[in-house]
């Protein structure tokens, strides 16, 4: 729709992933802990099926991140809820 | 070259304390206080009759019935092997330690300063470790060297106890590794159940798997394949070094029978003392861990992370309330611990109550609408507009619109 703006829209990330799968930096900074990780899957039913894995997560510098891997793509996107 | 210094059964070790010469004995740490009926660690006496960490309680004992059983101490574990990491330290080394018994560091940069050469650093290794002021805990280390973390362990399982490092050079690794059995993965959290599927496809040894081609590899095992392949063929991701921990720990001990809002009270007293703490330095709290030592001997540990990192006492002790009903047994003391700071708490309250300027306040964002757009158009002031606010994809939550000239002069007012 002209003149909308979505808000939250997944920007591309530097995500270093570690063993499993699970970011250990995001851009430059460290992660301090995984809050909690979850799968969507959405669009099954188009050609354009949506599967991502999101990871919340706490940075060493106090931040909350959200990042997600886009697993058809197999990159990384951060995303503000 | 990566060093790794193993120190076997260290939860034991560390659990018997003083009581040290036990370990010839069939010894094994008890199930945790409120956790599943296993045994933890056992000693190498323990070991000939067939007891084995992870067993079962009942089958441990009718193995062996004169097993004896030692509280675990998760909190002296944890002084202990700091104290051993902190030892490590102070001859240089940046280490990395997931696990008590088990540390890894660079031994590149360490050389120039203890002799020139290897050897030289793991003399002063062995030397640190065998402080008498730790009572002979790192004596009994096993130290291998090697080009990656996980070849580098699996030299120190090679090695002997107190006995000359095990050292495998960069050209020698892969051949090293080769004969041993991929269920040394095992020792990796990601790729614990790997080995067995592996072992189930024939593939028995990491010789074996080094062969196999990396895309077959992440094709049918996806990320932990590759890691498995990069391990098998002697290359491992790069050591991640603790950072320097800043101990501030407030201990109470408790009445014989406190309980659920006397625990409380004293949950809220230590929380006061924390954030009293000079060494906070006005710094918010991002991780801290509630312990217990028990009146029946034995410790108890449970971290919490906070979601927003915070000094406010009310919503700390939001936090760790709950963490006080599992408690698994009476305790004689209890202790806040912050594991790590966040950045300068700036959460401050009002100093006065804006009462009555509600109006107001919608007049100055009116006028602000109004200047906002004539300066810069009609998109310098917009309005969030909820669309799916329940969607499990935030972008399709809400859009950003523009706001409309009879909103922001009426219903903006009217809000």
């Amino acid at each position: 729709v002209s003149g909308l703006h979505r808000l939250g829209t997944p920007r591309r990330a530097t995500v270093h992933a570690g063993p499993g799968g699970v970011p250990t930096t995001v851009g430059r900074t460290r992660v301090e802990a995984v809050n909690e990780d979850w799968v969507v899957e959405d669009r099954w039913w188009t050609g354009r099926p949506l599967r991502r894995r999101y990871f919340e997560l706490v940075m060493v510098d106090g931040r909350n991140v959200v990042v997600f891997l886009d697993l058809v793509s197999g990159r990384w996107f951060s995303q503000r809820g | 070259m990566v060093i790794c210094v193993l120190l076997a059964r260290f939860a034991l070790v560390a659990a018997l304390g003083e009581r040290r010469a036990l370990l010839a004995e069939p010894v094994a740490l008890a199930p945790e206080a409120g956790g599943p009926q296993i045994v933890g660690e056992v000693s190498a006496a323990a070991e000939a009759f067939g007891v084995q960490a992870g067993m079962r309680l009942g089958e441990a004992l009718a193995r062996c019935p004169g097993l004896r059983l030692v509280p675990p101490d998760p909190d002296g574990v944890r002084s202990l092997w700091s104290e051993l990491l902190d030892r490590l330290e102070r001859i240089g080394a940046s280490v990395e330690s997931d696990r008590a018994g088990q540390a890894f560091f660079e031994a590149a940069g360490l050389t120039g300063i203890h002799g020139g050469n290897l050897e030289g650093v793991l003399a002063s290794t062995r030397r640190t470790l065998a402080g008498r002021d730790l009572g002979g805990a790192g004596r009994g280390a096993r130290i291998g060297v090697a080009p990656s973390r996980f070849s580098a362990y699996a030299a120190a399982l090679r090695a002997r106890p107190r006995r000359a490092a095990e050292i495998v050079s960069a050209g020698a690794v892969r051949a090293f590794l080769a004969p041993l059995p991929v269920r040394l993965m095992r020792s990796r959290p990601e790729l614990a159940t790997l080995p067995e599927t592996l072992e189930r496809l024939g593939i028995l040894t990491l010789g074996e798997l080094a062969q196999l081609p990396a895309p077959a590899m992440a094709e049918r095992f996806g990320h932990p394949g590759l890691l498995a392949l990069d391990l098998a063929r002697g290359r491992d991701t790069p050591l991640q070094p603790r950072r320097p921990a800043e101990p501030v720990v407030e201990r109470l001990a408790l009445p014989e029978a406190a309980s659920g809002p006397q625990l409380e009270h004293a949950l809220v007293l230590l929380i006061a003392r924390l954030l009293a703490r000079p060494e906070r330095r006005g710094r918010s709290m991002r991780s801290l861990t509630l312990s217990a030592r028990f009146v029946e001997g034995g410790t108890w540990r449970a971290p919490v992370t906070l979601r927003q990192a915070s000094a406010d006492p009310d919503r700390l002790r939001i936090v760790l309330t709950p963490k006080l009903s599992e408690l698994p047994a009476p305790a004689e003391s209890i202790a806040v611990e912050v594991e790590a700071f966040g950045p300068p708490a700036r959460e401050q309250a009002r100093l006065l109550d804006e009462r009555g300027s509600v109006e107001s306040r919608r007049e100055r964002i009116g006028e602000a609408v109004r200047q906002a757009r004539q300066a810069a158009g009609s998109d310098a002031a917009l309005r969030v507009l909820a669309i799916d606010p329940d969607s499990r994809l935030p972008e399709r939550r809400a859009v950003l619109a523009p706001f409309p000239a009879e909103l922001s002069d009426g219903e903006e007012r009217r809000r």
